[in-house]
């Protein structure tokens, strides 16, 4: 099964002058799992803000499934934004709204779910993440693991066709990590097309169908992750990996 | 009498006269306005009734009437007219921009015809001349004689007053503390401040008849007749209501009323005073904190809408909104609230006849609506722009987003300030008395005139003042407090 789900097409960004993305055309294929690595400040969360256009690229197209989204009007954007479900390095869960309030909010507001929809459905999310106990706690309450896992099921409320990923792991206690990675491969192993910004090289290997290595604003090297970890081609590739497998 | 806001006022006629309305000003060659008054079935006087025996507040039979000297005056000329008379209250400041911008068609409040004043408005024949008075400590009275006993002695003059001006002439080794009431000078002559009070006959009269520890010494002035006595002011070039005017003046003088409207003041008085606790005026200060809690009121709810407004246009994209916003705000936190008040009033009030509250109302909602969007904003801005992202993401539309996550968070975080803003409105909305509006500080006013006690009133409108604003900050700090809390970890 090889539909495309997101299609770019000559994608630049860029600051004023700085050119942060460079030229980018890649298909992403509906279930796939798709890691993103590189060094710090090569790009990579501009890529994946721009997918569901938080950023407004430049120029060249992102199309998904089928439609150029480039062009589209902010009312149009918000409703393809809502099938591109998104989870940040720092959760961005909202302090003042509890846990099954911080699940309910976009199905309420935006499919107009009831309240006895969007609470079932909150319930039946949180049991999935394995936070059912924690529905009615404030996000001040709960440690940085438990954080994103309810902003995993947050954003899976709405349904998503594709979950975009932005070093979901990276903010957290080493103890901590495993609990998230966990859900994020229990949700890949569910079909979920996933992109994920990550240096979880374990993960990466497990999960990943492909291993991009994005660089000075270009992915610089695609793989499997065998092809990538063990046989790097590009001598960037190289280095980077060596870099990260020291730590 | 007090030339204290008088930068403020030609500041304001300035301007106005420049944007092109100074119109009204000017003299018509065929003047109508007293048709106009016929036509109209109303003369409109203006006064500042916190001087008596000219004018002053009584409180009749639970309501408040303007009455004294003046007002048998005004009400004469009303009836030679065949019209009825109504009376707008203000400061005396304001009484002259009152008359320019034809907020009032005539003004009497014991003004001197001063040629200063003749420049911008017309004057009436002198309807009284009164004698100058000196009011001094009963215990003192056998040490002065005249203007001349006070050698090196300090004296009581009300501000910008005929009296200031004279007693600089022909006191001029008596140095001077001017202060804006006649309440506030008795004061300082009972506390020794000052040791004589320059104030005319029937004024002085009234203060030493109701308070045994004073008495009255003549003067002796020397007086100029041409700066001297009072008039009735009228706009420039109402040339036809001067001349009613000064038929009815004519007939009060040969018939000797002055003489007739001085005792029934001095009756008037009497009413007034047989009770001068504070309690027996329960009345007027609760009017006074009525008014000062609906000015208050209105302008927090038009405050926080003007206020999200500007905040939101001056956060938004479009650059011509923003530049309104930023401009607006600006200017409002740029210049005093008193002058704001006064432009409302008689600077929009040329073309739209605004009553004094609602101008008021407009003038301190305008001007908190400033404040608030700077509040509002910097709230808005201290929210994580990961917040919106998150929520952006999830498909909430910007207003969405606004509404239900950074809205409510921001909420929370201005709380504080959003309350010292309400507090401090309670205390600024007192400015509207200017105008005219009987809040608290009007009322403060009206009952030291009417009991001729100087301190208790003020202590009365101190302790309201207090528990209202101590009050209001206890509600609010109960909601932050219960914000807090819903977030508290479980
Ligand atoms: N809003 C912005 N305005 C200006 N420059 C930006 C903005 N966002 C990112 N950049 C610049 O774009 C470049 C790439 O940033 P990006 O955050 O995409 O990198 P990254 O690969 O995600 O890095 P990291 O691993 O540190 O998260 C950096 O040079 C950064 O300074
Ligand atoms: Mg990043």
């Amino acid at each position: 099964m090889t539909k495309p789900l997101i299609e770019i097409d000559h994608l630049v960004k860029k600051f004023g002058d700085n050119t942060v993305l460079n030229d980018i055309s890649e298909t992403i294929n509906q279930g796939d799992v798709i890691v993103v690595i590189g060094a710090s400040g090569g790009g990579k969360s501009t890529f994946l803000r721009s997918l569901n256009l938080l950023n407004k690229p430049t120029s060249g197209k992102i199309a998904f499934e089928g439609t150029d989204i480039t062009g589209l009007s902010e009312k149009e954007l918000d409703q393809v934004r809502e099938k591109m479900g998104m989870v940040f390095q720092q959760f961005n869960l909202f302090p003042n709204m509890t846990v099954l309030e911080n699940i309910k909010l976009a199905p309420m507001k935006v499919k107009n779910a009831t309240d006895a929809e969007a609470t079932a459905q909150a319930l039946a999310l949180l049991k999935q993440v394995g936070l059912e106990d924690k529905a009615e706690a404030y996000p001040a309450s709960l440690s940085g693991g438990q954080m994103q896992r309810v902003a995993i099921a947050r954003a899976l409320a709405m349904s998503p066709d594709v979950m975009l990923f932005d070093e979901p792991t990276s903010a957290l206690d080493p103890e901590m990590v495993g609990e998230v990675l966990k859900v994020m491969q229990d949700l890949a192993k569910s079909g979920m097309t996933m992109i994920v910004v990550t240096h979880e090289m374990g993960f990466a290997h497990e999960v990943a169908d492909q291993v991009w290595f994005m660089d000075q604003g270009v992915i610089a090297e695609k793989g499997t992750p065998e092809q990538i970890f063990s046989a790097p081609k590009e001598e960037r590739t190289k280095d980077f990996l060596s870099k990260v497998l020291a730590q | 009498m007090k030339k204290k806001w008088m930068r403020w006022l030609t500041a304001l006629l300035v301007l106005l006269s420049f944007l092109g309305f100074s119109g009204i000003n000017h003299v018509q060659a065929a003047d109508d306005s007293l048709q106009k008054v016929k036509d109209k079935g109303v003369l409109v006087m203006g006064t500042s009734p916190d001087y008596p025996p000219y004018e002053f507040l009584v409180n009749d039979g639970g309501k408040n009437t303007t009455v004294g000297i003046d007002i048998s005056i005004a009400k004469q000329i009303a009836k030679d007219m065949g019209v009825k008379l109504q009376i707008k209250s203000m400061d005396f400041d304001s009484l002259l921009v009152g008359l320019q911008t034809g907020k009032v068609d005539m003004v009497i409040s014991a003004m001197t015809p001063t040629r200063e004043r003749k420049q911008s408005v017309d004057f009436s024949e002198l309807y009284y001349t009164a004698e100058q008075s000196i009011i001094v400590n009963k215990a003192d009275a056998k040490l002065y004689k005249d203007k001349d006993s006070f050698v090196g002695k300090k004296i009581g003059v009300q501000t910008g007053s005929l009296q200031a001006d004279l007693a600089k002439e022909q006191m001029s080794s008596s140095p001077q503390l001017g202060l804006a009431k006649y309440t506030d000078l008795v004061l300082a002559l009972k506390s020794h401040k000052v040791e004589g009070i320059v104030a005319e006959e029937p004024v002085a009269l009234t203060y030493v008849q109701h308070d045994p520890d004073l008495a009255l010494i003549n003067g002796k002035f020397t007086l100029d007749p041409s700066e001297n006595g009072q008039a009735i002011g009228f706009a420039k070039g109402a040339t036809t209501l001067v001349a009613a005017a000064n038929k009815s003046i004519d007939k009060i003088k040969k018939q000797g009323l002055i003489k007739q409207y001085m005792t029934e003041a001095a009756d008037k008085m009497t009413t007034n005073t047989t009770d001068t606790s504070m309690i027996h005026y329960w009345k007027y200060f609760a009017k006074g904190i009525g008014y000062t809690l609906l000015i208050t009121a209105i302008s927090v709810v038009i405050g926080v809408i003007l206020g999200t407004l500007l905040a939101l246009m001056r956060l938004g994209k479009n650059k011509l909104l923003h530049a309104l916003a930023v401009a607006y705000i600006e200017f409002v936190r740029g210049t005093p609230l008193m002058i704001q008040v006064m432009f409302v009033y008689f600077g929009l009030g040329i073309f739209l006849d605004i009553p004094a509250l609602l101008a008021g109302i407009i003038a301190v909602a305008l001007n908190s609506g400033a404040y608030v969007a700077e509040i509002i904003r910097s709230g808005i801005e201290s929210i994580p722009v990961g917040q919106t992202e998150a929520a952006r993401s999830l498909g909430l539309s910007q207003k969405q987003t606004m509404q239900s996550v950074v809205f409510p968070q921001a909420l929370k975080n201005i709380w504080p300030a959003l309350g010292n803003e309400f507090i401090s409105l309670i205390k600024e909305s007192s400015i509207a008395s200017i105008i005219g509006v009987t809040d608290l500080i009007y009322q403060l006013k009206v009952v030291q005139t009417a009991t001729y006690k100087g301190v208790q009133p003020i202590i009365v409108a101190m302790v309201i003042y207090f528990v209202l604003t101590f009050g209001l900050s206890k509600i609010l700090g109960y909601f932050e407090k219960r914000m807090k809390h819903d977030e508290a970890t479980h």
